[in-house]
Order: C-alpha cells, then structure tokens, then sequence
C-alpha cells in the first residue's frame, strides 16, 4: 500500500462520518472562530495550563479537520490555509483516541460558554464514536459496549445475580419492616412505577434499592423492577456509539411496553437520565411515547402529597450539592433536585458556580471506565476539590452514580473530610415511618 | 459623487460586482448547509423549564448581546468590550464602503468622527488581537493561516477606512485611500464566503438549533440563561 493512502481503519473511520452530519453538527464544524473564550471553561484546560491542548477547541478541531478536507470546500482546495487534515496511520487514530477519550468529559461546559454557540462536547462525542465504529477505544470502553451488548447491562450483570440481589434485598425488607407489602416486586404488569436502575447499584451499592424500596413502600407505591431491560444507563453516550445507545434504550421502552406501566422512574444517575429521557429517543428515532421522569422528582412529589413524611432534623450535616453535567446542561435538570434537598436537609450550602455552570466532577463521559487517563483525570478534579472545599461541606450531595464515584474518587485523592450522597439516601434517612 | 479620478467609478463598480459575488456563494454555501438533513428532539419536553416555544433560541441568538449570560463573557468584560469595538468597526466600515458616494454625509464633522474615532478604536483593538493570537500558545495552536490572514487584512482594512473616512470629510487630500479601501473592500467582499470570516453567516443558525435543543430541554432558558 502507498504510504499517501490512509490505512484502512482511517479510511473507514472517514467514510463513516457523514452519517453523523446533520445541520447542527456542521453549524458547529463551521462556526468556530478560534476566538478562545472556551478555553477557562474547560477543568482539563484549568488545570493543565502549560498544555494548549487541553482547550477545547483543539479537541474539537480533530474531527473539524476532518471534516473540512472532506466535505467543506475550502479546506478541500486549499487544505494547509485552514489546516485540513485527515489520520493516514493507525498511529493516528490512536492518538485521537487519547484526546478524544482522555482529555475531555463531553461535560458540555465549553458549550456554554461558546459565543458561537459551538457544541464541542458533541463533536467530541462524533469523534469517539467513529474511533469505536473502527475498533479504536480505550479498553474499558470496550468492556463495557461488550458487556452491555451481550447481557443487556453495562457492567456484565448476569440475570440471576440480579434476581438474586433484589431477591435478598426484597426479603431483608419484609423482615425488617415484618410486613409482605414491604418486597420489591419484579416483573409485576400494570404497576403505576416501573423503577430502572444504574447496575452499579446492583453490583457495587444495593443500599440505594434498599432506601428506595422503603420510600415506595412507605408512599404505598404500586411499583415494579423488571427482570430485563432494568438498566437506564446507556454506555452509547460514552462510547458515542448511537447503535448502542438505540439498542439499549429499546430495551427500557419494550419492558415498559410489555409490562403495561405507567411511568418510568429513573433511579439518580446523570448519564442515565440523560440518555433514557433526553437522548435515547432521538438514537432510536423514535417518539418518546411514554411518561418517565427522575426519582428525584418522584419523591419530592409523595413528600409534598403528604403520600411520606420527612424530618429534615434528621440530616443536619452541612451539605452541598454537586450537579451532574449531564443532568444540569444537557438535561435541564437542576432545581428539582435542590427543592428536595430543601424538604429532608437543614443546612444545605451551595458551591459555586452551580447548575449549568457547574464543573464535572471529572467521572463523567465513562472517565471512570478509563483507568490509563486517571492521571490526568484527578489532576484536573483540582477544580471540584476546591468547589466543595470552600462550602465547608461534610456530605457532597448529588443525584448521579457516576459522580458519587468520581467525587470519592477526588475526595480521597485531595484527603477531604466529607462523604457523597445521593437523594435517596437522604431521604430514606429522614423518612419517618409508622412505629419507627 | 466624488472627483475627477477616472479609477474611483471603476472600483465602485467592482466593489458592487463583490458584493453580488459574496451573495451569491453565500446563498450557495446556505443551500449546502441546508442539504444537511435536520434534527429535533424526539423526548417530550424537559422538567419544569423545558420548552418548544420559539423564546429560548431567539433568546440564544441574542446572546452576542448579553455578556451576562456566559461565564467566558462575565468574566471578561475587557475582552467583551473590544469584541462589541471590533465588530462596531466592522459594521461602520460596511456602512462607509457602500455610502462613500453620499459625500454630503461624510463631510459632517459629527459622522466623519464617529467613524473615524469607532474605526480607528477597532483598529486598534485588532491589533491588540493579532498579538494576542501569537502571543498566546492556545491561540498559537489552533490558529490557522486563514485565521491569521483575516486578522491582518481586517486590521488593514481598518486603517484604510480612518484614511478613506479623513479623505471623504477633507483631512487627507488623496483619492488614493478611499480607492485602496474599495480596492480592500473588494477583495474582503470576494474572500470572506471562504475564510473564517463566514462565521456571522452561521451565527443566527449554530445559536438558533442549540437554542431549540436546550430550550427543550430546559437547560437554557430565557429566564435563568
Ligand atoms: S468553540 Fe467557540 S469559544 Fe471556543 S474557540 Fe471556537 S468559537 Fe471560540
Ligand atoms: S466538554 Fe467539558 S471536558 Fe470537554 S472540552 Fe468542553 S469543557 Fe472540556
């Protein structure tokens, strides 16, 4: 082969991109000025400030390059004016691979604070699923799309460990509470709720079912957890994988559909909400035609329905509140769950700045699942460190599975004297049941 | 209508052939982006706040005129500030490259100056924007040679607009820089649909669709930002 032509993962990679080319996306190739006003926003470009190329510019520039010797006609003619570029070797391919992967969160921060209104995080979110359309992708990556593919679940959840867990848990509630009403149903039809779960919970932290299960008992909830299809989390927004995402999205839609249910509860988790209430419609190409909504918003509902009772003296710890990336910016998710820490906590204390401008806590865009970026990752948790810090805080609160991991992650590296919490635990804490 | 100097209708008249140039591979280059197939949101609107009315990206494509919004702005109210003088200096030199022939209003003292001082002040900050981008290895690394070339020949254009404008109200006595500033304007009219200077074209489209997309979402909203 000549050493002018691309090798063939490059050339495929190439050829697959004009199936992610919509309107918006090219806008966002187009626009960019290279003004640099994205570049404080960034926590990887805060943190590494003697390396330019951590901005986010540079990172969205690798798929831009692409795309301007391939389709915009400028950089077709005159490719070295506007630096158009496409990967010849497979070395390239690995080293976007690191960028792609290693140097950004798709926290969509930049995106906010681009005047042109560029979403880089999008375009880096192209670039990682054109490296994994080729087989380019960090390990973990792999692992995880595999595991999800296969077993339905991103972390390798076989089927009867699933039962067996909600099983165990199911009956250590009816012990406790010594009332059958108190089990988990599974598999139940036409049930008002049908809670899907983050597999972390399963595997690594069941006090989270447990708490949640309590606060449905106590609601007098009709409830179910399904057998299949329980997992809302959605490896495809990392990966950038839209066939994933699709494919794990109609697995949430067909068991709500077989199981008659009313609504869909999404356990807290960032990229879960976002992929299963935000994203997984438009991979899937479908119409979201059912109701679904964050645990968050359910519980705040049956404590202001009177349907549970709390007392908030219960959780009397300083608390901050920590906003998942893609539950604030790319899901609008943001007061709903500061309203329900208002009801169950009395000394709640913003960190700064919050909501769509709040920083990544570093976990998010699957970073967790990347263990040769830690490194880099917990260099640039330094940002979070000293937002939580600063509150004073001794439980950092937040409403996403990926973040409870990267913040334990960062508050152990910056040795922090605080804990991470989700709602759920701080709700089932200060619920006040009957005889307890 | 000015003087006697035989070239000066001449590049008047190439400067409007430019101009139909530009808008020709513009309305060319909109078709193209237009080819794109569209997108929208297939979830139903987000928590609270999401939306499908038209307020949020409306409310996005103003944000050019509301630093507040975005932190990166907020913050650096400085560089804002000569962002709003670049760009006053851009609109003002289109204004005097289309009206150079109504003498009678460029020989006011009031509107010579306003353009004069405003052109002159974006000169300057154009400048101060060239050494920022080699100054700074950020900029340095993702600049291009077409970055670099629209930045010098804008701050040239510039200076040549002061002079066309002194030339126009009778402080510089020579044709020759009002007919540079054409012969300038020309060759911007005919580059900018090719370089990075387009980005106004995508403006109003890149801040409308991601208006609507967080709009829906609730992420952005008119209220909040
Ligand atoms: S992405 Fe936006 S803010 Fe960043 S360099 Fe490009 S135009 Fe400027
Ligand atoms: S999406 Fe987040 S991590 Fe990625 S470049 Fe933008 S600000 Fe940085």
């Amino acid at each position: 082969m000549s050493s002018s032509m691309p090798s063939h993962k490059a050339q495929k990679m190439m050829e697959l991109l004009p199936q992610k080319l919509n309107r918006q996306v090219v806008g966002s190739l187009l626009a960019c000025v290279h003004c640099g006003m994205c570049h404080e926003s960034c926590h990887y470009a805060l943190t590494h400030p003697d390396d330019p190329r951590m901005t986010p510019s540079y990172k969205a520039d690798q798929l831009r390059k692409i795309f301007k010797a391939r389709h915009d006609w400028t950089g077709r003619v005159f490719p070295w004016w506007v630096k158009a570029t496409t990967p010849m070797t497979d070395e390239d391919l690995e080293k976007l691979k690191d960028i792609a992967f290693g140097t950004c969160t798709n926290c969509r921060r930049c995106t906010f604070n681009c005047p042109m209104g560029v979403d880089t995080a999008t375009l880096n979110r192209i670039m990682r699923g054109l490296l994994t359309r080729v087989g380019v992708m960090p390990e973990g990556v792999r692992v995880v799309s595999k595991d999800t593919w296969e077993l339905g679940n991103q972390m390798g959840v076989l089927k009867e460990d699933y039962i067996d867990t909600i099983e165990w848990l199911s009956e250590e509630l009816v012990d406790e509470f010594d009332d059958e009403r108190a089990a988990i149903p599974i598999d139940k039809e036409d049930a008002d709720i049908i809670y899907a779960i983050n597999p972390r919970e399963v595997k690594y932290d069941p006090r989270t079912i447990t708490n949640a299960a309590t606060i449905f008992y106590a609601a007098g909830a009709n409830w179910t957890m399904a057998s299949w299809g329980w997992d809302q989390t959605n490896f495809g927004l990392f990966s950038g994988d839209d066939e994933l995402g699709a494919a794990t999205w109609k697995h949430l839609q067909e068991t709500f559909k077989n199981l008659g249910g009313k609504r869909l509860v999404i356990s807290e988790c960032g990229h879960g909400l976002r992929s299963t209430r935000c994203e997984g419609p438009n991979w899937a190409k479908t119409d979201q035609d059912f109701i679904m909504e964050s645990a968050v918003i359910t519980m705040a509902r049956y404590i202001k329905e009177g349907k549970i009772k709390v007392d908030k003296n219960r959780n009397s710890q300083p608390v901050t509140f920590h906003d998942s990336c893609n539950n604030a910016r790319s899901c609008g998710f943001y007061e709903e769950p500061r309203e329900l820490l208002e009801m169950v906590t009395t000394d709640f204390r913003e960190m700064y700045p919050n909501r769509t401008e709040n920083y990544c806590c570093t976990g998010g865009g699957g970073a967790m699942s990347m263990a040769e970026y830690t490194p880099r990752r917990l260099k640039s948790a330094k940002i979070k460190a000293d937002q939580i810090r600063e509150t004073g805080a001794r439980v950092v609160v937040t409403s996403c599975h990926n973040c409870v991991d990267g913040l334990s992650d960062l508050i152990k590296h910056y040795k922090l004297d605080c804990e991470v919490k989700q709602l759920v635990d701080l709700v089932a804490e200060a619920l006040i049941l009957p005889g307890k | 209508m000015h003087g006697d100097n035989g070239i000066l209708p001449i590049v008047e008249v190439i400067h409007w052939i430019a101009l139909g140039v530009m808008g020709t591979v513009y309305t060319l280059r909109l078709i193209w982006l237009f080819k794109f197939p569209g997108t929208r949101d297939r979830q139903l609107p987000g928590e609270e706040r999401g939306s499908t009315s038209i307020a949020v990206p409306l409310f996005s494509m103003g944000n050019v005129a509301m630093p507040w919004i975005m932190e990166s702005t907020r913050k650096n109210l400085l560089f804002y500030a000569s962002f709003v003088l670049f760009h006053l200096g851009v609109a003002l030199g289109i204004i005097l490259a289309f009206t150079n022939t109504f003498t009678a209003l460029h020989q006011n003292t009031w509107v010579a100056s306003l353009f004069m001082i405003l052109m002159g002040m974006a000169f300057l900050v154009s400048i101060g924007r060239v050494v920022r981008r080699l100054v700074s290895p950020v900029l340095r690394l993702i600049s291009t040679p077409d970055d670099y070339f629209s930045l010098l020949t804008l701050t040239v254009w510039f200076g040549l607009g002061v002079a066309a404008e002194a030339h126009l109200v009778g402080m510089l006595r020579s044709e020759i820089w009002l007919v540079a500033y054409l012969v300038a304007t020309s060759f911007f009219l005919i580059y900018v649909p090719f370089s990075k200077i387009s980005h106004y074209l995508y403006y109003p489209f890149t801040r409308y669709w991601l208006g609507r997309t967080l709009g829906h979402r609730g992420s952005m909203s008119v209220s909040r930002g």
